[in-house]
């Protein structure tokens, strides 16, 4: 199913980059290292991350927020169109602090998509 | 259940969200003025080509795209502040109808 194979190439490649970089140069691996170590405790919750998402797309300027539920499909419920899609990941990404690369982003089409990208990607914060 | 089930993308249209996607990144590193300068030009520079370029005219959305990157190459670069450089040279010619 497709929304299985997104999930499961996303669970692996963090692992697969972390493992290549270590704790060493980048930046960013350092922050991924103490993230590694944490508890499980403070990754968030499912809830946390629904009421997040869904107020990135509520506060979309072209989006009516009443009509945002977890079930919505950006372009087919919102009357969004691939820009302004590509403008909602982007923006879920600054708030949870992801990078998601362009191979995911096309694939995340709906709030249930980015919901359940978030929810699984170990560095969301 | 809600899996993709959008609109199949072409190639080119995957290259034009590419392009955009790219650009919103590189303003990200900017000052948040300049930053919202160039999302604004940006986004209305892809909106006005989504509406007027007509989708079967490939060797001009091809040229665009080849601009496009060159132009966003410029805005990486650190030197860079905004987009008023940039895109002076853009609004010139708009005798391109489709």
């Amino acid at each position: 199913m497709a929304l299985r194979a997104v999930l499961l190439r996303q669970l692996r490649v963090p692992v697969q980059t972390l493992a290549l970089a270590g704790c060493k140069s980048q930046p960013w691996s350092f922050s991924s290292c103490i993230r590694l170590m944490s508890s499980h405790d403070d990754h968030l919750s499912k809830e946390q991350v629904i009421g997040r998402v869904l107020d990135v797309v509520k506060s979309f300027p072209k989006v009516d927020p009443s009509r945002v539920t977890p079930d919505v499909h950006f372009q087919k419920d919102l009357g969004l169109d691939s820009l302004d899609n590509v403008e909602i990941i982007m923006a879920i990404e600054e708030e949870f602090k992801l990078e998601i690369p362009d191979k995911e982003a096309v694939k995340i089409d709906s709030c249930n998509l980015a919901i359940e990208y978030v929810y699984n990607h170990p560095m969301a914060a | 259940m809600g899996t993709s089930s959008g609109p199949k993308l072409s190639g080119m249209q995957k290259q034009v969200l590419s392009l955009y996607r790219g650009f919103l990144r590189a303003a990200r590193l900017k000052s948040p003025e300049d930053r919202r300068q160039i999302e604004s030009i940006v986004s209305a520079e892809f909106r006005r080509n989504s509406q007027q370029v007509d989708r079967k005219n490939f060797l001009y959305i091809e040229y665009l795209l080849r601009r496009g990157k060159k132009q966003l190459d410029q805005l990486k670069s650190p030197d860079t502040v905004g987009m008023s450089s940039l895109y002076l040279n853009l609004h010139q010619p708009t005798n391109h109808k489709p």
